[in-house]
C-alpha cells in the first residue's frame, strides 16, 4: 500500500516536473538570500562574532546586553518621537489629497497627482542634499522664509530655527522629509481605497440628505479604515527601518538626536562589525514590531465588528 | 451681487484651487531648488536673499563633475545594475508566477504560495548580514552580481505576476498550444509573456526605482570607485570640511532626471503597481 502511494507521489511530480522546474530558479535565490538568512540570524543572535574570528557562544548574552543598550532605547525612543511627528500629518494631507484627487470635477488632476507622487520615486540621497541646503539655519531657504513672516507679523517673535544643528529639532526636521517624500504614496493607496467605495452608497446618504461632511463622516470614514489601517502598517516599518533618509541628513546627529532603529542597526552592523549582537537586535525588534502588528490588526478588526 | 450664490460658489472654488496648487509647488519645490542650485556657484547657493532665478547661469558645475568625478562610469554602473536587477526579477517573477498560475493541480502547490507570501513579513534588517555573508562567502562582493541578484527573488513580484496570469492567460489558449506542440517553457515565453506586459511593465517600472535609489546595499557590497553606483558617488562628495554643492546638485540632477522621465512616462503602470500592493492585504 505504502508503495503505491510512494509511487503515485513520483508519478504526480513527473506529471507536474515544468511546475517545479519553473519555481526553482527563484526558489534557489530564494533560500540563498531570504531563507537561510533568516535562520543564519536566528543562529547568530546566540553568538559573539566580529566577521574575521571564531564565533564564539554567549548564550542569551545579547539579549541581556540589549537591556543595557542605552543608544538602542534612545534609538527606539526616537524612532517613536519621529513617527509620531510625521505619521499624523502625513495621513490627513494623504487623504485630503485623495478626497479631492477622487472628485470628478477636478481640473488638472494629473498635475497633482504628479506634484505630490514625483517625490516618492526620486533618489533619497540627492533630496536629502537638497533637504540640508533648504534647512541650513544661516543662508536656508526656509529660515528666511520664516524671517520673512516674522516682519510682516512681529508680534509672533520669530526666530531663525537651528533645523540641523539642534538636538530638538533635528527630528522636526527629518519628520518634514518623510511627510514630502511618502505623502504621495500614501495618497495613491487612499485613492484605491476611494474608488472602491460603491457610489450607491453616497447616493444613499444624499436621498438621506446627508451634507458633504456627513458623507465622509459616516460613508468614507468607515469604509476606508481597513485602508488606513494598511497606511499605518506601513508607515510603522517604514520608520522602525527608515535608512536613507535620516542617514544622508543627518545621519542620526547631532549627538544621537535623530538616529532610528535602521540606522542603529546599520552601524552595529557595518561600522562596528558586532555581527551577533547585531543579529540579536534586528531578530528582538522584527519580532516585537510583528506582534505589535497583530495588537493593531486585532483592535481595527474588533471595532469593525462592534459596529 | 456679491452675496448670489453662484458668486461664493466660484469665490470658493477659486480659493479651493490656490490652497491646493499652493501645496502643490510645496512639494515641487525641492525639486525647483535643485535644478537651480545645479546653475549656481558656491557664493550663488548661499546668497540670501537667495537668487530665485540663477544670475548669472553657471555651466561650470557640469564641467567640474566630469572632471573631478567618474560620474559617466557611475552611471553606467547604476544603468547595468539597474537593468539587470529588472530583467532578472521580471524572468524570476513571471516564471514562477506563471508556474502558480497555470499547475494548481501539482503536488505542494498551496503550501509553497502560502509560505512566499508568509516571507513577504520577513523585515530586510534581519536579513541583512546573512545576505552580505552568503555574497563574501561566494565571491560576489564589489561585483555587479552582489547588487543584482539578492533582491530579485522577489515574492511581492511572484505574487503579483501569478494575480495577473491567473485572470489574464486563458487556459484554452494554453492547451491549445500544448496540443499544437509547443513545449511548456515555449508556451511561457511565447504567449503567457507577452499578454503579462502590463504587469511586467508595472513591476519593472517598480524595481527600477528600488534598485536606482539603493544606497544601503550598494554601500556595503560595492567597494572600489570604479563600481560605485550614482546615489553613493553623489553621497560621497559630501566633504568633511567643504561640500561642493553645486556639483551635488549638478550630479543629483543627472540621477534624478531619468527617474522621473521613466516615472512620467510609465506613470499609469506604477500607480496600477502601487495600488495592487495595497489591495493584496
Amino acid at each position: 500500500m505504502k508503495n503505491e502511494a510512494e509511487s503515485q507521489w513520483r508519478r504526480d511530480i513527473i506529471k507536474y516536473r515544468h511546475f517545479y522546474l519553473f519555481i526553482s530558479p527563484f526558489f534557489i535565490l530564494f533560500a540563498a538570500f531570504s531563507l537561510y538568512p533568516v535562520l543564519f540570524s536566528l543562529f547568530l543572535s546566540f553568538m559573539k562574532w566580529n566577521g574575521l574570528t571564531q564565533w564564539k557562544w554567549v548564550g542569551l548574552g545579547n539579549f541581556t546586553s540589549m537591556l543595557y543598550d542605552d543608544i538602542l532605547w534612545r534609538s527606539l525612543w526616537n524612532t517613536l518621537i519621529i513617527g509620531l511627528l510625521y505619521i499624523p500629518p502625513m495621513m490627513i494631507l494623504a487623504f485630503i489629497f485623495a478626497q479631492v484627487l477622487n472628485a470628478q470635477w477636478l481640473k488638472l488632476r494629473a498635475f497633482y497627482r504628479a506634484a505630490l507622487f514625483l517625490p516618492c520615486v526620486t533618489p533619497m540621497v540627492v533630496i536629502a542634499i537638497v533637504f540640508s541646503l533648504i534647512f541650513s539655519s544661516e543662508k536656508g531657504v526656509l529660515n528666511y522664509a520664516i524671517m520673512g513672516v516674522g516682519h510682516m507679523l512681529p508680534f509672533l517673535h520669530l526666530k531663525p530655527i537651528p533645523w540641523l544643528e539642534s538636538e530638538s529639532w533635528s527630528k522636526t526636521s527629518v519628520a518634514i522629509l518623510v511627510v514630502w517624500r511618502w505623502t504621495g504614496y500614501n495618497m495613491i493607496i487612499m485613492l484605491a481605497g476611494l474608488q472602491g467605495i460603491p457610489t450607491e452608497y453616497y447616493e444613499a446618504a444624499m436621498v438621506d440628505g446627508a451634507g458633504m461632511w456627513e458623507r465622509v463622516k459616516s460613508v468614507t470614514m468607515p469604509l476606508m479604515r481597513p485602508t488606513f489601517a494598511f497606511c499605518g502598517l506601513l508607515s510603522l516599518l517604514g520608520t522602525v527601518y527608515m535608512f536613507d533618509e535620516i542617514f544622508v541628513l543627518t545621519n542620526g546627529g547631532p549627538g544621537v538626536s535623530s538616529m532610528n532603529f535602521g540606522l542603529y542597526l546599520f552601524n552595529l552592523s557595518f561600522t562596528d562589525f558586532k555581527f551577533g549582537y547585531a543579529s540579536c537586535v534586528a531578530y528582538t525588534v522584527a519580532v516585537a514590531v510583528f506582534f505589535i502588528t497583530l495588537a493593531g490588526l486585532r483592535i481595527t478588526r474588533q471595532r469593525e465588528e462592534a459596529k | 451681487m456679491s452675496n448670489s450664490p453662484k458668486m461664493r460658489r466660484m469665490l470658493a472654488m477659486g480659493v479651493f484651487y490656490v490652497v491646493l496648487t499652493a501645496i502643490a509647488f510645496l512639494f515641487l519645490f525641492p525639486f525647483y531648488w535643485l535644478l537651480i542650485s545645479a546653475f549656481k556657484t558656491q557664493a550663488q547657493i548661499f546668497t540670501i536673499p537667495p537668487q530665485w532665478i540663477p544670475h548669472p547661469v553657471i555651466f561650470n558645475n557640469f564641467v567640474e563633475l566630469y572632471r573631478e568625478t567618474n560620474l559617466f562610469r557611475a552611471f553606467l554602473n547604476s544603468c547595468i545594475i539597474s537593468g539587470g536587477n529588472v530583467l532578472l526579477t521580471l524572468f524570476l517573477c513571471s516564471l514562477a508566477g506563471y508556474a502558480f498560475a497555470k499547475y494548481p493541480q501539482a503536488r505542494g502547490h498551496g503550501k509553497l504560495f502560502n509560505f512566499i507570501l508568509a516571507s513577504m513579513m520577513i523585515p530586510g534588517a534581519v536579513t541583512l548580514i546573512p545576505s552580505f555573508l552568503m555574497l563574501v562567502w561566494l565571491h560576489l562582493i564589489n561585483t555587479y552580481w552582489a547588487m543584482i541578484i539578492p533582491g530579485s527573488a522577489s515574492a511581492f513580484g511572484i505574487f503579483w505576476m501569478r494575480q495577473y496570469m491567473s485572470s489574464n492567460v486563458p487556459d484554452d489558449l494554453v492547451n491549445a498550444a500544448r496540443i499544437d506542440g509547443c513545449t511548456e517553457f515555449e508556451i511561457y515565453w511565447r504567449i503567457a509573456v507577452p499578454i503579462s506586459k502590463p504587469a511586467l511593465a508595472a513591476l519593472g517600472i517598480m524595481q527600477l526605482i528600488a534598485s536606482w535609489n539603493n544606497l544601503m546595499w550598494a554601500f556595503v557590497v560595492l567597494r572600489t570607485p570604479n563600481m560605485l553606483t550614482l546615489p553613493v558617488v553623489i553621497y560621497l562628495l559630501q566633504g568633511e570640511v567643504r561640500t561642493p554643492f553645486g556639483m551635488l546638485m549638478a550630479g543629483g540632477l543627472m540621477t534624478t532626471l531619468p527617474l522621473i522621465l521613466a516615472f512620467l512616462f510609465f506613470q499609469k503602470q506604477f500607480v496600477a503597481g502601487i495600488t495592487a500592493g495595497a489591495i493584496k492585504q
